[in-house]
């Protein structure tokens, strides 16, 4: 007699398990590369250049810059890992297997945005943590976290809509510079504009106004205000335009992962 | 209860834009054989079966594998399939051994080792089950294809032009494979282009030509309907020239004849009314489904 197979949850966590050991078998590249990135960053801006920036909120410009790097390497990590993975799964064939085995689009989309959120989570984490470090040898004290379940709420929404737009973006893409160009023009802008480095409150009046709409802006804004207690947009308004931006991504994976092409390049 | 077919397929229409690659194909499959599509390239094989695994969605018609619709009952049709592409696929991160088990999961099975280790050996890839893919020859990567389709036990195997750009000595294996696979109870689909290949291990074949089926039948009877046999006769002294409607050549002692298949010897020696102390020696050639694939597609053939 043939065995039995659970057609539901041991393939979705098979492909979970494949999206994770893919990116822990590079793990230097995949996660030992942001922390060092982020490190610059938290000694470049966040010690060097700012010793010379004071916050209107009284703020120090490190405890400021934290939160921002944090959601930017998770926002950027999560969408790294699900387009890499359906990228070179374009390259050498073997994305083709996904459309032949008995996986439903929504276990490919939740098992490859879940795979993507925890890199994210595991190279936000490092980041955090080496912003601590940071932290505390420059003010002498650590940052506590202000609201805790806000924070992971809105690393969830961030890192799962960047997993699901990877997604939507790599079935898209026909050639590697595609793919690498929207990343270039399109996703690293916005994040940098969304206010990881700078408040909008600085900003001319006219900028001000077109940043509001800039999704990265709540998602930043969000984990800003979950770890500090403060940030430039309403923590209400900031989770409702997440969610809604998490569903739009949502709806965009689905669509490319039923109707997109599973061949080779 | 009766068995369901393996595989049926009804009216399937497959069209990239203007062009129909697969013209209102429908066949159905009995289990436990092993049925050939043949044709020449682009006669609409590998579309027929991209159809039936859903990396093509179908223009208009119906599949069914063991009853279940493969667009409505996706998974479970799914499930009970083993596919062996044409193109060889590369893994980028993970061993043989790590792939076989990703796609055991994938077929809802978790604990495989032992059904894999069997294939691995079965198929001489267990020395090299801890290499990653790119490191594995042509040949092994073929395997490879193979072990993945048959990690969940299929009830039906698809296989893709599985000998195209293989050895001979890997094809005559990869046969005795499919034979045994075969006995174990396995449906088997397969197309290719080598006549050969289908006549050894069909027992029935479609011959497809430009996404439509000309000609569905047993191996044998297509053969024998469609083919010609040659007789040739070498007769202890030279005779007069004859005349006869199967006669191809006469030269010196030697006659050659092509008859239809079901035209015996002896038929042809009574018509002749030759003298069987003539007769020096005898020869028969059989005809091959090469011969009944050309009477059916004419001048098509690339």
């Amino acid at each position: 007699m043939k065995k039995t197979s659970d057609l539901t949850w041991t393939p979705f966590f098979s492909l979970y398990k494949r999206e994770l050991n893919r990116f822990l078998k590079v793990i230097f590249q995949t996660v030992f590369t942001p922390l060092i990135t982020a490190s610059l960053y938290l000694l470049i801006f966040g010690v060097s250049l700012g010793k010379s920036i004071t916050l209107s909120s009284g703020l120090s410009y490190l405890s400021f810059l934290i939160p921002g790097l944090v959601m930017m390497s998770v926002l950027n990590n999560s969408f790294q890992n699900s387009s890499s993975s359906v990228v070179s799964g374009k390259f050498s064939g073997d994305l083709e297997d996904l459309r032949v085995v008995p996986l439903s689009v929504s276990q490919i989309l939740w098992a490859m945005s879940i795979g993507g959120l925890t890199r994210g989570f595991m190279v936000g984490s490092i980041t955090f943590f080496v912003g601590q470090v940071f932290h505390y040898v420059v003010i002498g004290e650590l940052l506590s976290v202000e609201q805790p379940l806000v924070l992971l709420f809105f690393l969830i929404i961030g890192g799962l809509s960047f997993a699901q737009l990877g997604i939507a973006v790599a079935f898209w893409a026909k050639t590697f510079d595609q793919m690498s160009a929207v990343g270039a023009f399109v996703l690293t802008p916005l994040i940098y504009l969304g206010g990881v480095f700078f408040s909008i409150e600085s900003l001319h009046p006219f900028w001000k106004s077109l940043s509001y709409f800039n999704p990265m802006l709540y998602f930043i804004n969000g984990v800003r205000y979950g770890l500090l207690g403060q940030s430039d947009v309403e923590p209400w308004m900031a989770a409702g335009i997440s969610l809604l931006a998490l569903c739009g991504f949502y709806f965009l994976a689905r669509f490319v992962l039923k109707k997109g092409h599973y061949s080779r390049w | 209860m009766e068995k369901k077919s393996p595989l049926k397929i009804e009216n399937l229409v497959k069209k990239y834009g203007a062009f129909t690659a697969v013209d209102s194909v429908s066949f159905e499959m009995k289990p436990g054989e092993i049925f050939g599509l043949l044709g020449p390239n682009g006669a609409g094989k590998t579309s027929i079966i991209s159809c039936i695994v859903t990396l093509q969605e179908q223009t208009s018609g119906r599949i069914e594998v063991f009853g279940h619709d493969c667009q409505k009952e996706t998974k479970l049709a799914k499930a009970a399939i083993g596919f062996v592409p044409q193109e060889l696929i590369n893994h980028g991160y993970f061993s043989v051994e790590e792939i076989l088990h990703f796609h055991s999961g994938y077929y809802g099975r978790s604990n495989n080792t032992e059904r894999i280790h069997y294939l691995l050996d079965k198929l001489a890839l267990f020395e090299h089950k801890d290499k990653k893919v790119k490191a594995l020859s042509g040949g092994m990567k073929r395997r490879l294809l193979i072990a993945k389709a048959l990690v969940h036990e299929p009830e039906l195997l698809l296989l893709d032009e599985p000998t195209a750009g293989v050895d001979i000595e890997l094809r005559t294996s990869l046969w005795d494979f499919v034979e045994e696979l075969r006995k174990d109870g396995l449906s088997i689909l397969l197309t290719t282009h080598y006549l050969e290949e289908a006549e050894e291990l069909c027992d029935r074949v479609g011959i497809l030509q430009r996404g439509q089926l000309k000609k569905i039948g047993p191996t044998a009877e297509l053969i024998k309907e469609l083919t010609q046999r040659e007789i040739m006769i070498k007769v202890s002294r030279e005779l007069e020239s004859i005349q006869h409607a199967h006669l191809i050549e006469q030269e010196g002692q030697h006659l050659k004849f092509r008859v239809p298949s079901d035209k015996g010897v002896g038929d042809l020696i009574n018509d002749l009314g030759l003298d069987l102390n003539l007769v020096m020696d005898l020869s028969i050639k059989e005809g091959s489904l090469e011969d009944a694939f050309l009477s059916i597609l004419g001048g098509d053939v690339q």
